[in-house]
This record gives structure tokens, sequence and C-alpha cells, in this order.
């Protein structure tokens, strides 16, 4: 077994359960194991337009936490993984700015090495476990279903601080969906943004965002769609109704987290993967 | 501490005067530097087509020193942080972080904040989360809690005033 601290970040432990759940079913199926950490706290990020540097210091603190426990940093939400990722960037390469962090954290007796990694869910599966693996535990083929992928901006830009998948032409999810048996095709709107972090000050337009990508998704056959970003899936899944609302159309578009396919590729109970929680009609997928 | 505090030190300082007055010529040397106006980014851009978002041409307004009404204006607002126009950019502009920093501005200066930002700060100074724990519904509609779904006590700062303080801390600090 391969352990990994878990950031559960905001969003996914306060709200988005499914994405929750079926991690913590899957991984361990897979030989990972994840280490449940107290003291974390927002990576900063929802709040950057606000203040850089709280967003900075907020991200660099759980850092830190992550540190003392030595393993890497399985970190599922692609919004937490950007900052993170972006705040390791900054204090590995800003002597400066790192012991002005660091000066900081000595109030909660905390201290910034820069010595743990920190990986998504997508990297932790096509990198560190890896297709072959993941293919050996196969119960349920996802046979004849057509899935699109959802990245997600902050998962994929910018290069400059390193991401785990490529900038223009993603294809990691794509190899694990294969993997799982399912179809996959490109499509023009596939690195369309799901308008989520502007449902906080102007959601009728966030929404339209939503309602377009989701359209698209419909209009080229898709059975489903598959995100790895719990804010990206709370405006896929949990607000495709008004997203329809928004852009005047009926949309019945079944969103997963690719964590919950695997699942039920793996033959896992539908419960314990929390697919009841998803609101998109995804009973029309019958696995 | 308020959010006030945090956000707008209400107060005219002349320090913080000066701080941003640097950062704003900061911002502009180094925009006439580099970016030369071939729109990349523009192309790009999510916030483009919906809501007429340019960031070539707020690059070119703050070149032209027009730094005050970018920062008081709405458009400004308006970028969903998707990166392509750092990702694109054959300058390393990065028209989205000359953004985050005039939004920064606009709050340190006093401009309101608009829509939940407020709401979600308070949030993280009082439990270090953007929101409190959610009931959810499923799809049949019935209500789950997230202890019903046997996951564990979610993580959040255990010394609840030693955080609050670093972050009043940082209000006190020059971003």
């Amino acid at each position: 077994m391969k352990k990994y601290t878990l950031y559960p970040g905001c969003v996914m432990q306060t709200e988005q359960y499914g994405y929750e759940l079926s991690i913590r079913e899957v991984f361990p199926v897979l030989g990972v194991e994840l280490v449940d950490v107290e003291n974390f706290s927002c990576c900063g990020e929802p709040v950057k337009s606000i203040n850089q540097l709280l967003t900075l210091y907020l991200s660099a603190r759980n850092l830190a936490i992550a540190e003392q426990q030595g393993f890497d940093l399985f970190v599922p939400c692609s919004v937490c993984h950007f900052a993170l990722s972006e705040c390791k960037n900054i204090l590995d390469n800003d002597g400066g700015m790192r012991s002005r962090v660091n000066e900081m954290l000595a109030s909660e007796d905390l201290e910034y090495k820069g010595k743990v990694g920190v990986v998504h869910t997508v990297d932790l599966l096509y990198d560190h476990v890896g297709v072959k693996e993941i293919k050996k535990h196969v119960k349920k083929p996802l046979k004849g279903l057509k899935i699109a992928s959802h990245y997600g901006c902050h998962l994929v830009r910018p290069s400059e601080i390193g991401r785990p998948v490529d900038s223009e032409n993603p294809m990691k999810i794509e190899a694990v969906l294969e993997a799982l048996g399912a179809e996959t095709m490109d499509y023009a709107e596939k690195l369309d943004c799901c308008g989520g972090l502007l449902l906080v000050n102007l959601p009728e337009s966030a929404l339209t965002k939503t309602g377009q990508k989701l359209q698209a998704v419909e209009e080229h056959g898709f059975d489903g769609l598959v995100t790895v970003c719990p804010w990206c899936q709370r405006m896929f899944d949990s607000r495709q109704k008004k997203a329809g609302e928004t852009v005047a159309a009926k949309l019945e578009v079944p969103v997963f987290y690719l964590t919950q396919l695997l699942g039920l590729a793996f033959g896992l109970d539908e419960r314990k993967l929390g697919l009841d929680l998803n609101l998109s009609p995804v009973d029309k997928l019958k696995v | 501490m308020s959010i006030k505090d945090l956000t707008s030190m209400a107060e005219a300082q002349v320090e913080l005067r000066e701080e941003i007055n640097n950062r704003l010529l900061r911002l502009q040397n180094e925009l006439s530097d580099y970016c030369f106006q071939c729109a990349k980014c523009t192309s790009g851009c999510e916030a483009h087509k919906l809501l007429e978002l340019e960031p070539h041409k707020i690059m070119a307004l703050l070149k032209r020193g027009l730094i005050d009404e970018m920062v008081n204006s709405d458009v400004i607002w308006t970028c969903m942080s998707c990166f392509k126009c750092r990702e694109r950019c054959p300058q390393k502009v990065s028209p989205v972080d000359v953004l985050f920093a005039l939004k920064n501005l606009a709050v340190m200066g006093g401009k309101q904040i608009p829509g939940n930002y407020t709401s979600m700060l308070q949030s993280i100074l009082s439990m270090g989360l953007i929101q409190d724990v959610q009931e959810v519904q499923t799809r049949d509609m019935k209500t789950r809690r997230r202890e019903d779904l046997g996951l564990p006590r979610v993580s959040k700062p255990k010394d609840a005033s030693k955080f609050q303080m670093v972050l009043t801390k940082l209000a006190v600090e020059k971003v």
C-alpha cells in the first residue's frame, strides 16, 4: 500500500460527498492508502480576488501541515491543486517570500520546507497507479458507453507551474476511461470552462457557461460527462437543472466523477460511491 | 476583526496609499515592456463572448496609464480564471494575474466587493473553510448529512483563535 495524505479542501468535504465517498472506496482497491489529517483549511484560491497574499499564506499553511506527515499530498480538487502547486512554485523559487510566509507560519508552529509533492486524482490514477493496474480490477466493463471528459481549467493550466496533464491536448482521463471499457471522443468544447468560479459574483453568466457546454456534450451524442473537480461537478451535476433553465434547454446529461465510474466498473456498490447524490439523470445509464 | 479590517482598512493611510501607488507604477512599467497587443489572450478568453472581457484591451489601457479607471471598472470582475491567457501569452504577461492584482487593489482602496466573496471570507475567518458543512439531497429528495454517509469529521483549523490571529496580521501587512 502506498500512502498519501488526503487534502479534502472545502467544496468536497462540505457538499460534494459523492467525490469523497467514491475516492475512499476506489483508491484502497488500487493499493493506495489515504491518511486523514486534522487542521487543514481552505486553499485560499476562492478569495484570491480579494487578497493574493492571504491565498498564498493559506496554501503554504496546508502544505506545511502535510509536511508533518511526510507523505505526498493527494488533492482531488483541481482548484486546490492549482493553488497548492502555485504556492509551491512561488515559495521554492522566491527565498524572500518564503521566509516572510514562514515568519507568519511560526505562530502556529508550522514551517514550509518544500518537502511534499502534490498529486491530483488524474495523475494519481494514470501516473502513480497506472492503466495496467486499473484494468486488473475491472469486473463490469463500461461497454458501449461514450463518455465526454471535462478536465477543468485549474488542472490543465498554466503549464509553467507544472500541471498533471497537457495544457492543450490532455488525454489521461480518456486513457483511464478506455481502461474501464468506455468509449471516448475528442470534441471542440472539451477545454471550455464550467463557469464555476464566476458563480460567486455573476451566477447567470456562470450558469450560461455550464449550460452551453452541457448542450454541446448532448449534441455530440455522448452518453455522459465525467469530471474530476468538485467545483465543475457542482455546476454540471448539482446545478444542471438551473443551467438548463438559464440557456432555455431541457438538459439530461448524466454527470459522474471519474472515481464513481471506476467504482462502477470495479463492481462496487452504487450507494457506497455516492451515486444517489448525483442530481443529473445518471439512472439513464445502465452500467 | 471585521471583514472591513481585512479587506479595505477603511481609514485612509498614507503608507497604504504609497504602497498602492508603487504597485500601480510597477504594473504599468512591466506591461509597457512586454505586451505587444497580439490579442491571443482575448481570442481564447472564456469570458470574452459572454461578458465582453477583452484582456488585451485592458493591457493597452493600463499601458496608457488608465489604471484607476480599470481598478474601478466592473469588467475586471468578469474573469473566470481559466488561465488560458496566462498559458498562451507569448510574452508571459499573464493578464489573469494582472486582473487579480487590479481586483486586490480595488478591494484595498475600499471599493465594494461584489457577490458572495465577503461571506466566503467571513466563513474562512470563522471556521477556516469557505462554507459550513451542508446537508445535501439525493436524487429522490432525501436529505443526507455528512455523518449519515459514514464520512469522517471535516478537517479544519484546530486552534481557531491562533488561525484568526495570523489572518489579522496579514490584513495589516501590505499585499
